[in-house]
């Protein structure tokens, strides 16, 4: 799902990223990379310098822009609280640590009927919750089937299930409505995390207040708006882990104040220090910025409801008015890169060589020469207070456009409006982003070009048959190559009608103290802590 | 009439400004654009989930009746449940309230620590050296705009402590929130020793001229003696007040300071409630606050009775 275009390196106030652990193979070598390197900072890679052999013990503190707002994985959409009940919550499968497919979990492997509706999971053995309790089908048929009832939260990302049921203690059936090929994608999400049967005889209410699950920590307190700690669960299932007795995320909303405790040792990592502050913390005495990559893409919408940006020919125009690389620089200190699809490059079946329009000022006069404006036209561009980065680029922008003859005029109001304007389409510039929770871009690509999906094509009205009938044929076809090539076809129909200016895509920024080792954050913005160990 | 009579009818009184503060709040926040259900649910979150959140939480009901459904809550003592958290207003304030009176008492004192000798020091000889020093480097402190000050300290002081001063924070039993407390408290009363001590020395350079004053210079008694025992009671009155005052409104300013120096307060729930339109919590700091204010002008008073004898509790 996406957040709105707001402030980078600060919490994202809407839905976004997420998933949980990963298999215990994969682990050990997101593990074995994280410790390598030594350099201050790390792109793409894991954790700090190099450290031998992990390390048991330790209490680890995580500080962060803002606090958690609910444990109930089922209905929540801030990362604040995904990212810290991803400790506490597994599911069957999860997402990899490329971010572009999944790796088994709690089951082991499935096996798909020849009509592709029923999947079959084979369950670990030896799960136990941090309660002591075994895990069974029974608990994992009572997870799903409870966040597929979440209509007021995750329940429809699992809309193409059926039915959910136990096949003796170690397998469950979903059977799907249809062919549906995102469908283990879909169950790895954080929401299909499982949990003791009828939360081990509590209401759903006290149960999230002190959340069991069979992940590496388990619950110890929140003190709301200041402190939650989870502690180690000595059940947990890969043997040897987790490393840390504990992890305590703590609020604490000055980017300065935050940088200080890590460097005075208070804390050992600090969540999205702000770009701005790359380059010094990169010389900082044992602080390691680590760089990675991620799913987030920046967007200008479009609304195609206002009679010039109708036309394609206008679009385009615009779309080859902006220099992205300026806007790189200006909003991420040169951290990320401009966009050439509206795919980013750590989702399934994104294509590298998608010809999404870049700068290039003679073809957007060209394109303009060509449309119904030739001599230009006034347009209102709605942007959110206060959000610097808005700012920023809508400057660049309104400069930009102007030897176009598009004169932009801005409308600013809360960041909130900004979201309900956007979707009521009060608006004819805007601003938008977009992070991934699954690994498989139909969560997107449903979303953004497909305008019978709600989101009405991102809220712009972007209609093209073509591009809607291939997103519904690569949702029911199963064939890694023929998907792909569904994809790139619509990625490159996509540039070429320029229903959004794709910007950039941007990092995840984490600076961590060099005593922190096998710290790897995944494109879909989650971490394992259960790999994570701390030098003496 | 006496000193507890006194201090119900102050409280009494005080009943109708802070319901009127809760009703200036409560329709000022609902003024202000923005939507909790939409803040909560995210950027593209479905209308239907949206609307079925505000009827949870009774936001489709007009303005007055949500009003009159607040105050009957408050008059039972409830102050709602918040819409962030789902938990009670009440207990969440509860729970940060003692931080933020740990940092109003603690910078109180700090204040007091600073401002009493120094406005000694500098009233015991007008205009000497001494006095210009003390009356002109305070007043740097008051141009520092407290953010800055507090993230200077946290650099300079905290940073090389070695852990006495942590990074922040409030701390862990009452040594802990005595060391953590330190430089955010400090930093509130470097603000307002300034005032405190320029209030202070113009009082006593006046006490200091009395003629008790020099009838007990002229028995002998050491000019310590003479400002600390018999002077100081008569020059802290006026400060009192001032003290008050400058107290009252930094109740606000702790919005500020508990954001740098991440402390669990109220005034750092506040500043979050804004952002995450959590009106009832919003509402209920609010309250909190106004009744802070009233109780801090109210302690200003007695205190200033008790030490003069002439102020008639009526």
């Amino acid at each position: 799902m996406t957040t709105p275009a707001a402030s980078f390196a600060v919490r994202s106030s809407g839905t976004a990223l997420r998933r949980s652990a990963v298999a215990a193979v994969v682990l050990s070598a997101v593990a074995l990379a994280a410790a390598c390197g030594g350099s201050s900072s790390t792109s793409g890679s894991a954790g700090s310098t190099a450290a031998g052999a992990p390390v048991h013990g330790g209490n680890l503190v995580i500080a962060r822009v803002a606090d958690s707002e609910s444990m109930n994985a089922t209905t929540v959409f801030d990362n604040e609280s995904i990212w810290v009940f991803e400790q506490i919550f597994q599911m069957l499968y999860t997402v990899s640590p490329n971010g572009k497919s999944v790796v088994p979990q709690l089951a082991t492997s499935y096996t798909l009927s020849k009509d592709k509706k029923t999947y079959t999971f084979t369950l670990r053995k030896g799960v136990k919750f941090s309660t002591g309790q075994p895990m069974t089908s029974a608990d994992v048929v009572f997870s799903i089937d409870q966040a597929r009832k979440a209509s007021q939260g995750w329940g429809y990302i699992d809309g193409a299930i059926k039915d959910v049921k136990a096949d003796g203690p170690d397998k469950v059936i979903i059977t799907t409505k249809y062919p549906w090929a995102p469908l283990v994608a879909d169950i790895a999400l954080f929401a299909n995390g499982i949990v003791p049967k009828n939360y081990g005889g509590e209401s759903e209410t006290e149960f999230y207040t002190h959340p069991v699950g069979t992940g590496p920590f388990k619950w110890d307190y929140w003190h709301k708006g200041s402190a939650l700690k989870l502690v180690k669960n000595t059940h947990y299932w890969e043997k040897g882990k987790p490393y840390l007795d504990s992890v305590t995320w703590t609020a604490v909303g000055n980017d300065n104040t935050r940088q200080l405790q890590l460097e005075g040792g208070q804390v050992q990592i600090d969540e999205f220090p702000p770009f701005s502050t790359a380059t010094s913390l990169k010389s900082t005495p044992g602080v390691h910025l680590n760089v990675f990559p991620s799913t987030r893409t920046d967007y200008m919408m479009m609304n195609e409801r206002y009679a010039p940006l109708a036309d394609v020919h206008v679009r385009r125009a615009i779309s080859y008015a902006i220099d992205r690389q300026a806007l790189v620089k200006a909003v991420l200190f040169n951290q990320g890169k401009p966009a050439n699809s509206f795919m980013p490059p750590q989702v399934p079946y994104y294509d590298p060589n998608s010809p999404g329009i870049q700068y290039n000022l003679a073809k957007a006069k060209q394109e303009m020469a060509e449309s119904k404006y030739p001599h230009g036209f006034s347009v209102q561009m709605l942007l959110g207070a206060g959000e610097s980065n808005e700012r920023a680029e809508s400057q660049i922008i309104q400069q930009e456009l102007q030897p176009l003859g598009i004169k932009i005029s801005y409308r600013q109001v809360d960041p909130s409006v900004e979201f309900s304007d956007q979707q009521q389409f009060k608006y004819q510039l805007g601003f938008s982003y977009w992070t991934m929770d699954i690994a498989d871009p139909d969560e997107l690509v449903s979303f953004a070009v497909d305008p019978s999906q709600g989101a009405k094509s991102f809220y712009t009205d972007y209609s093209n048959a073509d591009v809607i009938k291939w997103t519904h044929e690569a949702e029911r076809t199963f064939s890694p190559s023929q998907r792909r090539e569904l994809y790139a076809k619509i990625q490159a129909q996509a540039a070429q009608d320029a229903f959004m200016v794709f910007m950039y895509y941007s990092p995840y920024l984490y600076a961590t103290s060099d005593k922190v080792h096998g710290f790897y954050v995944y494109p879909t913005g989650n971490y394992h802590m259960e790999n994570v160990w701390l030098s003496k | 009439m006496d000193l507890l009579s006194y201090t119900l009818r102050r409280l009494l009184q005080a009943v109708p400004v802070v319901i009127g503060v809760t009703v200036l709040v409560f329709f000022m926040i609902h003024l202000v654009p923005g939507d909790p259900a939409r803040t909560m649910l995210g950027t593209h979150a479905d209308p239907a989930r949206i609307a079925a959140l505000h009827k949870e939480w009774g936001l489709d009901q007009p303005l007055w009746v949500q009003y009159k459904d607040f105050m009957s809550r408050l008059l039972h003592g409830n102050l709602g449940d918040s819409l962030y958290y789902q938990e009670s207003a009440g207990t969440l304030i509860m729970g940060r309230l003692p931080a933020t009176i740990w940092l109003l008492a603690y910078s109180t004192i700090l204040s007091i620590v600073i401002a009493v000798p120094l406005a000694a020091l500098a009233a015991s000889k007008k205009d000497a050296a001494r006095d210009q020093v003390v009356r002109a480097v305070p007043m740097i402190g008051l141009g520092f705009p407290p953010f800055w000050l507090g993230i200077m300290l946290l650099l300079l002081v905290a940073l090389h402590s070695g852990g006495f001063f942590p990074v922040g924070g409030y701390g862990n039993g009452f040594t802990g929130h005595l060391q953590a407390m330190f430089l955010p408290s400090l930093t509130i009363a470097l603000g307002i020793s300034p005032i405190l001590i320029r209030s202070l020395r113009a009082s006593l350079l006046n006490v200091l001229e009395s003629d008790y004053i020099m009838t007990a210079r002229s028995k002998g008694i050491s000019e310590r003696r003479v400002m600390y025992r018999h002077a100081l009671r008569n020059g802290v009155i006026s400060t009192v007040t001032v003290l008050g005052i400058n107290l009252a409104f930094l109740v606000g300013a702790t919005v500020v300071i508990e954001q740098v120096f991440a402390v669990p307060g109220i005034g750092q729930l506040m500043l979050n409630s804004i952002f995450q339109r959590d009106f009832p919590i919003v509402q209920g700091v609010t309250l909190v606050f106004a009744i802070m204010v009233v109780v801090i002008y109210l302690a200003a008073d007695v205190v200033h009775a008790m030490l003069d004898p002439r102020v008639r509790f009526d």
